[in-house]
């Protein structure tokens, strides 16, 4: 029941990397061609440089976060040889510079906040219930289950659909921008199950 | 939208499962053996896991909202769109922050009006809408000139009196409602969710959930500084737009009659205003006019500002406040300043 402590190096990552979330994934979606891909990706990257920290914890985190991406993108572009050359117009050395939110202005503890009510508001209406009860007034999923007359499985689903969100949300930000309606189909996996009452 | 993984979506069911009441150890694990065979698990946990911790701190944002429900989507979002990144550190200016209708007793609000009006009153007021509500006196902690003391609140909260300094305590099963009538107190705020913790300083409210703050009131100014958690400030319902505002540990804010004015500070450098506690006053850079008040929040022996000149001399340094005279026969070794002692006084001249 009790998450195991977290490592230093755990710690580190949140706090250097995770908060980049934004330019990485802004970046990838405008060097990519494929949107649906993308996550993976930044997922790929972000476990090179864990493991590359847990040998040698980088000096320069932002940058050697973006030169990993950059690498892997090359990498795969390399490998595929179906990606045209023009997506990668965007990885001249100086658009890895893209930097919407740097760490200091990050870590203000107001805007943190303020990007977490947006996450948090932007949850469908039972998940946003769910998260509430659960985090914020500290119900049991049980109990969320009672006050809500769902079942405790459905309550265990807008948890996990709940974190899955705010993350997105409140890491990735708005990223993507305006999100497009073809690629709600497109980006489809998982994010819809718990819809599903 | 880019969404996320399946990877993501695997480590969000185990830590959804995890926070459930039916977490074995085999189901642990089960998850130590997931995150051990690929590296890309271990982030897709770490990355849920803070996102998660980090929505704890809606908590902050809820204190002293109506429980059982969230609260409508938009309230606390700055305009129609989004926070605006470009603006250098906004001061989240929660909009529309005001307390839901419905779930207020009507005769709070009336007390609320009321407060509204004059400091009396509102002190008044209140005693009067609590004691309607809890039928609760208040209980006044006062100290004298000079005095630091620090006291235990029922609920397990602490409040250090700076000198010169009073509050009132009610404690109801709602809230927990503390009046600094007079003075600062800083206060370290027991964990209790239920039960806002909020400190009323004339027509301002500064609300906590579990937190370390003081609150301090002088003729025309308030002010707030924080040192752990964070804290919500308020204007009096009925004063038109001043919306709450947010301070997170290490602001300090002044509050004066036309506005608030927040400054961002290292904790270390906010937790030395409040070093009064163990009988220090800490300058830095300070105006001396400034440290002078300083020492007089705690002596009646009052230091003078005779020359302006003087009052402009920038000092620092850590003093104790019980010893205003050493501190000014240090300040004749070291700067140019004349003074004169008096029983009651003690004048600064320039040379």
């Amino acid at each position: 029941m009790v998450p195991a402590m977290p490592t230093p190096l755990d710690d580190w990552f949140v706090r250097e990397i995770l908060v980049h979330e934004r330019p990485l994934v802004h970046l990838l979606l405008r060097s990519w061609p494929h949107r649906d891909e993308v996550a993976d990706l930044r997922q790929e990257i972000y476990a090179r440089v864990y493991e590359a920290a847990a040998r040698e914890l980088p000096r320069q985190p932002k940058a050697f976060l973006f030169a990993t991406a950059r690498h892997l993108v090359a990498d795969r572009v390399r490998r595929s040889k179906v990606v045209s050359i023009e997506p990668m117009g965007d990885f001249e050395p100086s658009s890895v510079l893209v930097d919407e939110v740097s760490p200091e202005r990050w870590c203000g503890g107001r805007q943190r906040l303020a990007r977490l009510a947006r996450a948090f508001d932007r949850l469908p209406d039972r998940c946003r219930e769910v998260v509430w009860l659960r985090r914020v007034e500290h119900l049991s999923q049980r109990e969320v289950a009672e006050r809500l007359g769902i079942s405790e499985k459905t309550v265990e689903k807008h948890i996990a659909k709940g974190m899955r969100l705010i993350a997105l949300h409140y890491y990735g930000g708005d990223a993507e921008g305006a999100p497009a309606p073809a690629d709600a189909a497109s980006g489809g996996d998982g994010l819809r199950r718990a819809d599903e009452p | 939208m880019s969404a996320d993984t399946r990877i993501d979506a695997i480590a969000a069911d185990w830590l959804a499962r995890r926070d459930g009441p039916a977490w074995s150890a085999l189901d642990e694990a089960g998850l130590q053996d997931w995150l051990a065979r690929d590296v890309r698990h271990k982030v897709a946990l770490l990355r849920l896991q803070s996102a998660w911790a980090e929505a704890g701190r809606l908590e902050a944002l809820a204190a002293g909202l109506p429980r059982g429900t969230p609260p409508r989507r938009g309230l606390w979002s700055q305009g129609a769109g989004p926070v605006a990144s470009a603006a250098p550190d906004p001061l989240l200016q929660l909009r529309d922050h005001v307390f839901a209708p419905r779930t207020r007793p009507p005769r709070r609000r009336r007390a609320r009006a009321v407060a509204a009006a004059t400091l009396a009153a509102c002190v008044l007021a209140l005693g009067w809408g609590s004691h309607v509500l809890t039928g609760a006196e208040p209980v006044r902690q006062a100290t004298a000139l000079g005095e630091v003391r620090r006291v235990d609140l029922a609920d397990g909260s602490q409040a250090s009196l700076g000198s010169d300094s009073r509050i009132a305590v009610r404690l109801s099963r709602r809230e927990r409602r503390i009046a600094l009538e007079r003075g600062e107190a800083y206060f370290e705020a027991a964990r209790d969710p239920a039960r806002p913790f909020v400190v009323e300083a004339g027509n301002r409210r500064v609300v906590a959930v579990g937190t370390r703050f003081s609150v301090r009131r002088d003729a025309g100014e308030l002010r707030v500084v924080v040192t752990e958690g964070l804290v919500r400030l308020e204007a009096d319902a009925g004063g038109e737009a001043a919306g709450p505002t947010l301070l997170p540990a290490g602001s300090v804010a002044i509050v004066h009659r036309d506005g608030v004015l927040v400054r961002a500070m290292p904790l270390a450098e906010a937790a030395r205003l409040v070093d009064w506690r163990s009988g220090l006053l800490v300058f830095q850079d300070t105006l001396l006019a400034d440290a002078a008040s300083e020492f007089n929040r705690y002596n009646a022996r009052k230091i003078v500002i005779a020359d302006p000149r003087v009052g402009e001399l920038r000092i620092g340094g850590s003093f104790r406040w019980a010893n205003a005279e050493g501190f000014v026969r240090l300040l004749e070794q070291g700067f140019p300043v004349r003074a004169e002692y008096r029983s009651d006084r003690i004048v600064l001249h320039a040379p």
